[in-house]
Formats: structure tokens, sequence, C-alpha cells
């Protein structure tokens, strides 16, 4: 089964990904922060993690950088607004593996992950993009 | 010195004249005073000397008549004697007093007043008349009816023809036989004395007064004129008149204080002069910084109020992102469950591109709020413009539009992004075409041009257009604002231009005259 994490503060973002990718056969659980995201990841493996970058309580980078160290296997897109690309950017050298810039459509989202699960299953051994 | 002008008396000159006047006036009295006794003497001297002569020649006239003894021949002698001018009477007295003859013949008989100079004159008693006095004194001088009178009295000696004469009237032990007594008038020598001394007097005063009257000329010539005219510089001068110059004429203490003083204005002007350059300097200064510091409040203000207003539009654009990511989704959502040619399907699709507006609108206000993404490097600018024009020539909008190209031979090498030049270009030159309402020349020209030391790639685009009023002129780079129809413009395009060029260190001037059309000239820091 392919799990998916959507952490986000905005419960219309979580509900869009939610309803977006659950149709096209994801198991997808849904956190408002980056501390309950956190509790989820020690409760159950997730393929992926969408990551909201502003968050309230636990900023995404650093959310990222835990993701990273505990659970290298899980790999992490940002979804960023515009004005915080230069950050996404960074969370790409930071190990995410890609990132959606808010708004998305949901084809944009389908295909961002689609991508990621394809990958995943060419070359099971890749942790990293570099 | 002005006190003293009021008080001419007070005035050098004045003083100098009053004090030799005064000196002059003292010697001259003196010396007047000396002449005048000198003239008295002589001439007292010189009436002496007659009236010797004359009691002489009495004496001489009647020593016959005496030798004969004839009284009548005597008398009538001394009568005629008498007649002329001056002579007042001539009488002969005894050695006792008493007059024998005189012209006078009422007196014949009487006695000579023993205190007066006939008695007198040799005897210092009347009782004892055999005492004399060792140097007999002969005349006297007295005031008389008609003037003064000189009365002189002459011994007649005895001698053998007198003593030995047949009348025997004299012994020849008598010594003095009798006296003759002159009396003289001085009236004409008073005269003549009075007018000498008139004269004198007159001489006297008129030298003074002309001594007085040269040293006044003097004195005023080198003393009062030129010091006058010192007073008057120097009044010109604490009036502030710098430019005037005291005349110099002469080589004196006065001319030597003229010049110094005209030094010393010199000095002064000259320290005035440069006391006026300084200030003038220092408000040229103070004037010019006065406009450098309104310049950078003014670009500080701008560059403040389009930085919080990009702040402001950030946090909006925002917010907002994540309603619109619902909005797309759902939509999307929702339009699946439709037949494609739905109505209900084609109404979803009218939210979808909208909110796809919303959302080109909020990714223009944060271009402008500079969180673009940037793809930087070095970019000719020309080619960019070559590019640009080219892809808008075959629009419909641009139909009716002539580009005049005049660009810069020289490679102008610009660091930054491709994309955002070519936004900004396509901004100006839609800006351009919508002020023409599609129809008229855009002139696009590039220079290189050289500002505050620092190269610039200066791209100008000029328009045929409407123009930008007054008013508009100082919104034209805020957010939001634009003169174009409701939902054509955004107002974000030079916003978003000039946030991009305001951020690699360009800036964009406008000029434009209202009928006649708009240039733009965007300049961008050439790459080194």
């Amino acid at each position: 089964m392919k799990k998916i994490l959507v952490i986000d503060d905005e419960s219309i973002v979580r509900i869009s990904c939610e309803r977006t990718l659950a149709p096209e056969g994801y198991e997808v659980r849904v956190a408002s922060g980056g501390r309950e995201g956190l509790t989820f990841l020690e409760e159950e493996t997730f393929s992926l993690v969408l990551l909201d970058l502003k968050m309230p309580d636990i900023d995404g980078i650093e959310v990222l950088n835990t993701i990273k160290a505990k659970w290298p296997q899980t790999k992490v897109v940002m979804i960023t607004g515009y004005s915080t690309v230069d950050t996404a950017v960074q969370a790409l050298r930071l190990g995410a593996f890609n990132f959606i810039e808010k708004p998305f459509t949901p084809d944009t989202l389908i295909s961002a992950v689609k991508e990621i699960f394809d990958r995943m299953d060419q070359k099971p051994e890749d942790n990293t993009r570099g | 010195m002005k006190t003293n002008l009021r008080h001419p008396e007070k005035s050098i000159a004045a003083k100098l004249i009053i004090a030799i006047g005064l000196l002059m006036l003292v010697v001259s009295f003196i010396f007047w005073y000396a002449i005048r006794m000198k003239q008295e003497k002589d001439i007292m001297s010189l009436a002496q000397k007659y009236a010797v002569s004359f009691a002489d020649f009495t004496k001489r006239s009647t020593r016959l008549s005496m030798l004969h003894f004839e009284p009548e021949e005597i008398q009538q002698t001394l009568e005629n004697l008498s007649t002329p001018v001056g002579v007042n009477k001539v009488s002969i007295f005894d050695h006792q007093g008493r007059i024998s003859y005189s012209s006078a013949t009422q007196d014949v008989g009487k006695s000579v007043d023993k205190t007066t100079i006939a008695c007198m004159g040799c005897h210092s008693d009347p009782e004892h008349s055999a005492q004399l006095i060792p140097s007999p004194q002969e005349w006297n001088v007295y005031k008389a009816k008609g003037g003064t009178s000189l009365k002189i009295v002459r011994p007649i000696p005895n001698e053998p023809s007198c003593s030995g004469a047949p009348c025997h009237q004299h012994s020849k032990e008598e010594k003095i036989l009798g006296f003759v007594e002159a009396d003289l008038s001085l009236a004409l020598l008073d005269e003549a004395l009075l007018k000498q001394g008139l004269a004198l007097t007159a001489y006297v005063i008129t030298f003074v007064l002309a001594v007085s009257l040269f040293l006044g000329i003097i004195i005023y010539k080198i003393v009062s004129k030129p010091v006058q005219v010192l007073v008057d510089g120097m009044g010109k001068v604490a009036g502030g008149d710098l430019n005037h110059s005291v005349p110099i004429n002469s080589v004196d203490e006065m001319g030597i204080l003229a010049s110094t003083f005209n030094s010393m204005i010199g000095d002064l002007k000259a320290a005035r002069d440069q006391r006026e350059k300084w200030t003038h300097m220092l408000e040229e200064e103070i004037a010019k910084k006065t406009e450098e510091i309104r310049n950078t409040h003014a670009n500080l203000m701008q560059t403040e109020k389009l930085a919080s207003l990009g702040r402001m539009a950030a946090g909006v654009a925002h917010e907002i992102n994540n309603p619109l990511t619902g909005v797309v989704t759902f939509s999307h959502l929702l339009k699946k469950r439709f037949p494609p040619e739905s109505t209900e399907a084609e109404d979803l699709n009218v939210i979808i591109e909208q909110s796809e507006r919303c959302s080109k609108i909020i990714k223009n206000l944060l271009t402008f709020a500079r969180a673009t993404p940037s793809d930087k490097g070095k970019v000719n600018i020309n080619d960019i413009l070559n590019r640009t024009i080219f892809m808008v020539k075959n629009q419909e909008k641009f139909h009716h539009i002539k580009f005049i190209e005049k660009l810069e031979d020289e490679q102008l090498v610009v660091f930054g992004d491709a994309s955002q030049f070519q936004q900004i270009f396509l901004n100006m030159i839609i800006n351009a075409a919508d002020a023409m309402n599609g129809r008229g020349n855009i002139t696009v020209r590039t220079r290189k041009i050289s500002e505050d030391n620092n190269d610039f790639a200066e791209i100008e685009f000029t328009d045929e257009g409407s123009g930008i009023s007054e008013k508009d002129m100082p919104k034209l780079f805020e957010p939001f604002f634009t003169t174009k129809p409701v939902g054509k413009g955004t107002g974000l395009g030079l916003s978003v231009s000039h946030g991009i060029v305001k951020h690699i260190g360009g800036h964009i001037k406008v000029k434009s005259t209202v009928g006649k059309g708009t240039s733009f000239f965007v300049r961008l820091p050439l790459s080194e």
C-alpha cells in the first residue's frame, strides 16, 4: 500500500490532497501541524510525506530534517506558496524530493506523486535525490 | 568727529586760527605800542629843538631893542613873533618873576607862578632861589584850551654889552638878566601823530586779518578739507559702502592717512568679499545637500512604501493561495462528475479559469515582492529585445503598430534573469500599445550611458500615445495603479518591472507630455 502523510496547517489543503489522492489508490493520512505529523510518523511508516513549509508550531524545514534523520526511506515533497520558493530550493538541498507550488491543480499533484512512486519502483535502493 | 563738524569753533582749524590770531594780536600790539612811543618821543624831541630855536630867535630879535632899551619895540617884536600858527604867546620876565613884556598884553606886569617850570625848572624851592638844580628842566608840556601846549623857558645871560649899555638897567654882577618864555601849541603835531597812529593801527589790523585769512585758507586746504573728505569716506564705509575710496591729492601726513585708509578699505572689502563668497558657497552647498537629502528621502519613502506594499501583497497572496488550492481542487473534482460537454462542466471551467487568473495575479504580486526564483546570468539586452519584439509583432494587438528599433551596436551585457527582463520589456511594449489604442509607432532604442561613474544599459520605449498626467506621475509605480479599463490591466506591470529593476541596482525614468507621448527609460547596470 502506498501510504502518504499530508502535513499542512490549512485544512482545505489537507482535504484537497486527500480528495485528490485517495481516488488514485493512495492511502492518505493528514496531520494539522509538524508535531502531529511527527507523532504519526512514529506510529506508522509512510512512503511519502507532503509537507507544508510554513506552519505555526514547527517549521517545515525542521520537520524535513527530522524525517531525513529518523526515516531516511521516506520521501518528502514540499508544498509551498510562491513567496517561499527560495526556501523550497533550500529544502531540496536538504533532501526533499521535489516541491509543489500552491495553488496546484489535482493533475499537478497526481503527476508529481506518481513520478515519485514510479522512481521508487524503478530504483527502490535510491533514498535520496541529489 | 561729527560733533566737531557741528561746532566749527571746536575744529582744529578754528583753534589754530584763534591761537595764531591771538598771538599776532599781542605781538602786533606790542610793536604798535613801541612804534607809537618812539614816534611820540621823536616828535617831542623835534618840538623841543624847534621851541629852543624859537626862544633863541626871540632873544636875538629883541636883543638890539634891549640894548637900546626900547620897550615899545620889544613889545612889538614879541607881538609879531606870536602871530604864526602854533605860537600861543611869547613873554619876557625878569629874575624876580615879573613879566616885563608879553605878546599877551594883559599879562604884562603880572608875576609868573613860581611853582611852574619858569622857576622850578632851575630852582628846587621858590623861596630859596639860590639853590639850583644841577640839570635844569627848560620845557614842559601841559594841556591847554585847543590842545596840548609846549612851554619853554630860556635864560637871558648877562654879557658885557648889556651891563655896559647906556641905559644901565643891569649891573655887571647879574648872571641872568631875565627869561624868554615861549608857549607853543602842539595841536598840529598831535594831529599828525594821531593820523600816523590811526594809519599804523589800520596797517596792523589789516596785517593780522590778512595773515589770519591766509592761514585759514591754508589750514582749510591742507587740514580741514582732507579731514572732511576722510570723515565722509569713513561715514560711507561705516554705512557699508566698501567701494568708496578717498582721493589722494598730497604726499603729506594727510596723504599717508588717506592711502592707509584706502588700503584698509581694500582689506575690509577683500575680507567681506571672501566672507560673502564663503557664505554663498555654503548656501549653495546647503541647498545642494538639502536637495540630495530631499531626493534620498523621497526615494527612501518610495522604496519603503513599495516594500511595505510588497510585504502586504505577499502576505495576502500567500494566504489566498491556500483557499485557492481548495477552489481549484474541488472544481476539478466536481467537474469529473459531469459529462464533459454539460453546462455544469462548462460553468466549472469558468471557475477554474478565473481561479487560474487569480493565481496569475498572485504570482505577479509576489514577483513584485521580489520572491521570484531567478535564473541569473549574463544576458544580452539587444537579444532579449529582439526576441520580445519578434514575439509580439505577430499578435493581433500589434498589427497596426510599427516598431522603430535603434539598438546600440555594442553588446550591452547585464547580469540578471533573462525571463524577468523579457517580462519588463513586454510590460513596456504592452503599455505603449495601450496608450496609443493599438495604432502608431513605438520607438525602442538602446544605448550605453554613464551615471555617477557607473555604466548603464539604457532601454528607451517611446510611444505616441496620450501621455501621463502630472497627477498620475507619482503613482505610476504603485501596485494596482492603472488607467486601463477594469479587467484589462492589473496595475502590477510597472510595479513588478520597477521591483525587478531596483533589485539589480537599476532604475526606471519617465518623461511624458500629455497628448504627445511617453518615454520610459529602463536603466540596468552593465555587467563588468
